[in-house]
């Protein structure tokens, strides 16, 4: 059996296989719940300033096969609910507390307040729009200059790690990695969903409560993994400061998971497969990674972390 | 201008008969392809029956091996696309709701002639869903008219197991929780025959709300009605009579499937568990996404969209979190 053991900031993982921020993560019993699988650790749905209900439905569908969209409008409980939960249980997983809020220093409030209640390491969910006139056409996590200032805010004020988590709807995804990290952001988290729309024809109108939305899934993998191997491609030509990265976007085998390790990801996490079969899911994958690595001779997985950067090397 | 896609806007050389057809077809292509629906189809409503004030039945045309294959208890995400006025912005309550199937008229034109009032128009497969008028979403659902957009995501969930030859079933239902019970009535009949004794308890708040009791009537061996005020039935909750049903049976051979608010099933249950009777309970929660995504509908620590809604009595009954007043 190999080595699954994952080690980065604030995340001591028995395995590299984390619950994605979003899926099922709202509530005490249904973080619990999803401790007691195989997976090796925990995101929680992206918390903030205050209680938010989950928009009209539906909110989320399999359109296709193998795609996802959801627009659940980030329901959650709200910081002070939240942390009061927080303080009140120990989870049988290590946990990245997601949040988000409106501007930087709502951030920072959350990231204090969490810190507080025993949170180990935070996630800063960038995919949300800025509130301060101006800016409001892009979210936070398409302007390298507010990402630099969120993440700074945040790692003002707390002394628990800090990743960052970006989304792929950027030009350039190393850019904003980069003003992430050069913030003091200990890690970066990505992809989160790719922004999407569908229509349905005989109804003349999108199919999701919200209109718009964002897509996921085993479609999106080959996305996530060209802006893994950018941002982790950077990192090794020294253009980035190297960190620890958590790789997601359809991932539903331990092939897939083998996949983004060998493209730099320190670990992972995984969302839609959830949708698809459960919390069943991390059991099946860590065998299936399991058993890929014995039979590739893999021992652990840092010996097979970024291999397959070193064809791309000379590109840009 | 604004352009609608309701049907009663397009001009006389429309068809609805051939939108309803083509709207079947899809819904079919989807269904062989996934085993259900997994994106919401629309399809015009052919008929509302009106069941009682403010309770109605929405009948849209399905192919006929969604219905064969649905099970009682199992659940349908259900939308109305445009609200009432035509609308679809977020501020509109039109959201996306779980209701199970209340009725379906299977077409049986090439098995058997007698079964011609199970028919559908032209003799097609059509499910029916009931609705009440509960606040503002299934409010929305209620003012829907023949022609409107009606679109159904599923089936999800658990169901209700068909009882044994030879048992005694017994089906308390609170409000339009009588939507499954009909159902397994009707299958349980339907597989069983004359060798199954059904008893069915129907509790409502008050008369205008009584439904379904003369369909429950041509199935079950016996049928009470009870309403909270005595407007109607037996006055007092369906626990009255359910106690005197329970005492001429056999505990061993007697099953109970309920659904309906939980402080009503509750107590229900608990009969059950007095007794020794096993029980089955269909939960009404509000399933946000219904594909275990949102994590917004845990009983204990089970996702009620995907473990259930149907769980067993027996394991409802040590959860924390079951029995109080859940609003849609
Ligand atoms: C239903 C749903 C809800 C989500 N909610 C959040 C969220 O609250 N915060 C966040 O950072 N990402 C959220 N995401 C994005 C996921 O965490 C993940 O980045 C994305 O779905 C790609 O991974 P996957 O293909 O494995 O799902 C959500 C995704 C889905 C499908
Ligand atoms: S309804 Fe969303 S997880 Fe069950």
């Amino acid at each position: 059996m190999a080595q699954l053991t994952v080690h980065a900031p604030g995340l001591d993982l028995p395995n590299p296989l984390m619950l994605a921020s979003g899926l099922q993560g709202g509530s005490v019993s249904a973080l619990e719940r999803v401790a007691k699988s195989r997976c090796g650790g925990l995101v929680s749905k992206s918390i903030g300033p205050s209680p938010r209900e989950i928009y009209p439905g539906p909110v989320c569908v399999e359109a296709m096969n193998g795609v996802i969209l959801n627009a659940m409008g980030l329901p959650n409980p709200g910081v002070d609910a939240f942390s009061k939960m927080l303080a009140n249980n120990e989870f049988a997983k290590p946990m990245l507390v997601s949040i988000f809020g409106p501007d930087s220093e709502s951030f920072s409030n959350i990231a204090i307040k969490m810190e507080k209640s025993g949170a180990t390491a935070l996630e800063l969910n960038l995919s949300c729009p800025h509130s301060k006139p101006g800016s409001t056409a892009l979210i936070v996590g398409q302007q390298p200059n507010l990402i630099h200032e969120y993440v700074s805010a945040v790692k003002d004020v707390v002394n628990i790690p800090v990743y960052a988590k970006l989304t792929p709807n950027t030009a350039s995804i190393a850019i904003e990695a980069g003003a992430a990290l050069n913030a003091g952001a200990d890690g970066i988290s990505l992809i989160n969903t790719v922004s999407a729309l569908e229509i349905d024809p005989f109804a003349g109108r999108p199919i999701i409560g919200n209109l718009l939305c964002g897509m996921s899934g085993p479609t999106i993998r080959p996305i996530a993994q060209r802006k893994i191997a950018e941002v982790a491609l950077a990192m090794r030509r020294g253009d980035i400061p190297v960190a620890p990265i958590l790789g997601m976007g359809g991932i539903t085998t331990g092939l897939d998971v083998a996949r983004f390790i060998m493209l730099g990801a320190t670990a992972v996490q995984i969302g839609s497969a959830l949708i698809y079969d459960d919390i069943d899911v991390f059991e099946t994958i860590e065998k299936e990674l399991n058993d890929f690595m014995d039979v590739q001779g893999f021992r652990d997985l840092e010996s097979m972390r970024g291999i397959a950067l070193d064809s791309l090397e000379g590109l840009n | 201008m604004k352009k609608h896609t309701h049907t009663k806007e397009r001009d006389k050389h429309f068809n609805l008969n051939a939108l309803v057809e083509a709207c079947c077809e899809r819904m079919e292509k989807e269904y062989q392809q996934h085993n259900r629906l997994p994106t919401p189809i629309p399809s015009p409503i052919i008929e509302i029956t009106k069941e009682s004030n403010g309770v109605s039945t929405i009948w849209i045309q399905v192919p006929t091996i969604l219905a064969t294959d649905y099970k009682p208890g199992q659940y349908f995400m259900c939308w109305n696309p445009y609200d009432s006025e035509g609308g679809m912005s977020k501020k509109n309550y039109n959201s996306e709701k779980p209701y199970s199937v209340g009725d379906i008229r299977v077409d049986r034109s090439g098995i058997d002639e007698e079964t011609a009032p199970d028919q559908g128009l032209d003799g097609s497969t059509m499910m029916g869903f009931t609705i009440k008028n509960l606040g503002r979403q299934s409010g929305e659902l209620i003012k829907m008219e023949k022609g409107d957009w009606f679109a159904i995501r599923g089936p999800f969930g658990t169901n209700f197991q068909t009882p044994n030859f030879g048992e005694t079933l017994i089906l308390v239902s609170g409000g339009i929780g009588s939507t499954p019970m009909h159902m397994a009535a009707k299958e349980a009949r339907n597989k069983l025959g004359d060798k199954l004794t059904i008893h069915s308890i129907m509790g409502f708040q008050t008369s205008d709300d009584v439904h379904y009791h003369d369909k429950m009537g041509e199935i079950c061996d016996s049928v009470t009605v009870t309403t909270d005020d005595g407007s109607f039935g037996l006055q007092g909750y369906p626990t009255i009579p359910l106690r005197e049903i329970i005492s001429n049976c056999e505990p061993s051979n007697t099953k109970l499937f309920t659904c309906g608010p939980e402080p009503m099933m509750k107590p229900v249950l608990e009969i059950c568990e007095e007794n020794g009777i096993e029980s089955y309970a269909a939960m009404e929660r509000y399933l946000p996404c219904s594909v275990a995504a949102c994590g917004l509908c845990m009983v204990g620590d089970r996702l009620t969209c995907r473990q259930g809604p149907v769980m067993e009595g027996s394991w409802l009954l040590e959860q924390d979190d079951f029995g109080s007043p859940h609003y849609h």
